[in-house]
């Protein structure tokens, strides 16, 4: 991690220059306690349905965020939290999540299904976009430790043409493949570290 | 809100689209677009689409001064925040600029004040509503899934659109088919709808052409066939010929096969893809015999992987003379190539017989060749009335204004 939790803090206040300095403070300190509500105060997620968003890449949760915003994507709930919400305030939340650590899924691993959904990772060569340690980079999502049910809910929703906003390749990439081989990847990607 | 709504909501959008899914789940499937024709040489590859950007850039971050250009032209900043904004189009009055985005689902207004631009939103959550083009009092606007006729929209920025995408029987495959638009001097409207992939069989014949309709979407015709994904073309003043750029396809490597710009001399004529690329490069993966033969081949290749985009015929007096007759062109940069290429406008002097042409360097600096790293991207290329030029920025958002004085001896 490049800093610790006060760097950052010191650096998001940074970013908040302005005559109301202390109440954008507040409303920063607001928006990140609602997030804690369903994606952990630590963004790490033990909500069903809601991504961890710790250690994600920046210009990953940016680019989310405004299509959030902008009610492109994720359920009427993000939308409406995010209406109206300033770029520059998403690019502070964006850079608050993306140094914070991962946790380790401790969930027990099938390990038939975590071999396969590995098998299949492997052939659809996922890891040349996300890393071969599968933590993502600049657009390109995290998938190691995310949430297993949000994964396979995610690429099927691409498959299926549900996520506009990105560049129609993830969809084209997902092209053809069934939902079984979605939930060995998903089981696969959120034991990873 | 609590903690317990969120949760709620959160799983019954889940349970939702999870049962939506499955019902839709049974669709027969090719293999997968992206990866189809990736060799095994290229299995470790890191290539990856450049990351796009979803917030505002100001001005002030703007590197402009790296700008180059041929000398007595002159790069300004003309508009600045235009997330995501690609091709422009020009109002009735040239007083408005209209500006469509792919991800972000918007487009722009941007007025224009003489000595400074407002920018409103006119439309947003929509599906990559890249085209837009104006004719006889109206904005038309077409996503992947829908086509909206803004009428008299100058007078009344607040009007209703006209829902037309009925009418233009657009297909269901999205990849590549988000539109460049723009009506022909005959005012029909042109509309291409790519190759659904990065090479494949396309499933149905509706795909890798380029269509023309009347403005209320009838009298639909396939003007030109085998087009990979066009995202620009534009009209020979003189002859009337429609020239078009085209993007060459993945995977085979960093020299190619390059990016097109080609002529339509005659309707029907057939452009190659997915069996013929370039100045005749069979296609390794989807083979044919004789996979060259009555392909129309491009005037001239456009480098490889470059992303040629918007073409624009000049037709002002401000620049040299020997604009006249020449066509500026966007290449908004490589992402499948170990070395970047592209990242500038080139202006292209074709032949007098339009067989060839002569590419020279116009509008660089947008890439570092040594840090192999870009800024910007330049994408379309508007004429002003007094013969200057827009180009969009749709990495920055921005618009760049170009004008030339003759330089001081």
């Amino acid at each position: 991690m490049p800093w610790g939790a006060k760097g950052r803090w010191a650096l998001l206040a940074a970013l908040f220059i302005s005559a109301a300095h202390a109440q954008v403070e507040e409303r920063m300190a607001a928006q990140l306690r609602s997030c804690a509500g369903c994606h952990g105060a630590d963004g790490n997620s033990v909500t069903t349905g809601a991504p961890s968003l710790a250690a994600q890449p920046k210009i990953f949760l940016e680019n989310y965020l405004v299509l959030s915003r902008e009610g492109l994507r994720g359920p009427p709930v993000m939308q409406a939290l995010l209406k109206g919400v300033p770029d520059k305030e998403i690019v502070a939340l964006s850079m608050h999540y993306s140094g914070l650590k991962a946790t380790a899924n401790i969930d027990p691993v099938d390990k038939k299904l975590f071999q396969r959904g590995k098998d299949i990772a492997s052939k659809n060569r996922c890891s040349s976009c996300h890393e071969s340690t599968f933590r993502g980079r600049e657009q390109m999502p995290r998938l190691a430790g995310q949430r297993e049910e949000f994964l396979a809910e995610v690429m099927l929703a691409y498959r299926q043409n549900r996520r506009p906003g990105g560049d129609t390749i993830m969809a084209a990439s997902l092209y053809g493949i069934p939902e079984t081989d979605f939930k060995a990847m998903a089981h696969y990607f959120s034991r990873l570290k | 809100m609590k903690k317990s709504v969120f949760v709620l909501a959160a799983a019954s959008v889940l349970t939702l689209s999870i049962q939506a899914a499955l019902a839709q789940d049974k669709a027969a499937a090719p293999p997968p677009a992206w990866q189809q024709g990736r060799p095994a040489a290229l299995a470790d590859s890191k290539l990856a689409p450049n990351a796009g950007k979803n917030t505002e850039t100001p001005a002030s971050e703007i590197p402009i001064d790296k700008l180059k250009l041929p000398k007595g032209f002159k790069a300004e900043i003309w508009a600045t925040g235009m997330v995501g904004g690609r091709a422009m189009a020009f109002s009735d009055s040239g007083k408005k600029i209209y500006v469509g985005t792919r991800g972000i689902g918007r487009v722009y207004e941007v007025t224009d004040a003489g000595d400074k631009r407002t920018v409103r939103v006119v439309v947003d959550k929509l599906t990559q509503p890249s085209g837009v083009a104006f004719q006889g009092g109206s904005l038309y606007v077409m996503a992947i899934d829908k086509v909206l006729r803004y009428d008299g929209i100058e007078a009344n920025p607040a009007v209703q659109p006209v829902d037309l995408t009925a009418k233009f029987n657009l297909p269901k495959e999205q990849h590549h088919n988000w539109k460049y638009l723009a009506f022909g001097p005959d005012k029909k409207l042109y509309v291409p709808f790519g190759g659904p992939c990065n090479i494949c069989e396309p499933p149905s014949k509706e795909y890798a052409q380029l269509r023309r309709y009347n403005a209320d979407g009838s009298g639909m015709e396939v003007i030109a066939t085998g087009i990979r994904n066009t995202q620009g073309f534009d009209w020979h003043p003189k002859t009337g010929e429609i020239w078009f750029t085209d993007h060459g396809r993945d995977w085979l490597g960093d020299n190619g096969p390059e990016d097109e710009l080609n002529r339509i001399d005659k309707a029907g004529n057939f452009y190659g893809f997915p069996y013929c690329h370039a100045k005749g490069i069979p296609d390794p993966d989807i083979k044919k015999k004789d996979a060259c033969k009555d392909v129309t081949l491009p005037v001239t290749t456009m480098g490889p992987h470059a992303a040629v985009m918007g073409v624009k015929f000049y037709t002002g007096d401000m620049f040299p003379k020997d604009y006249q007759g020449a066509m500026f062109i966007a290449r908004k940069g490589s992402w499948n190539r170990s070395k970047k290429f592209g990242y500038d406008v080139v202006s292209v002097r074709p032949s007098a017989d339009g067989k060839s042409a002569k590419i020279s360097p116009f509008l660089t600096g947008f890439m570092d060749p040594k840090e192999n790293t870009f800024w910007g991207r330049p994408a379309y290329i508007a004429q002003m009335k007094d013969g200057s030029l827009l180009v969009s920025d749709e990495q920055l958002g921005a618009i760049y204004r170009i004008s030339y004085g003759a330089p001081k001896k």
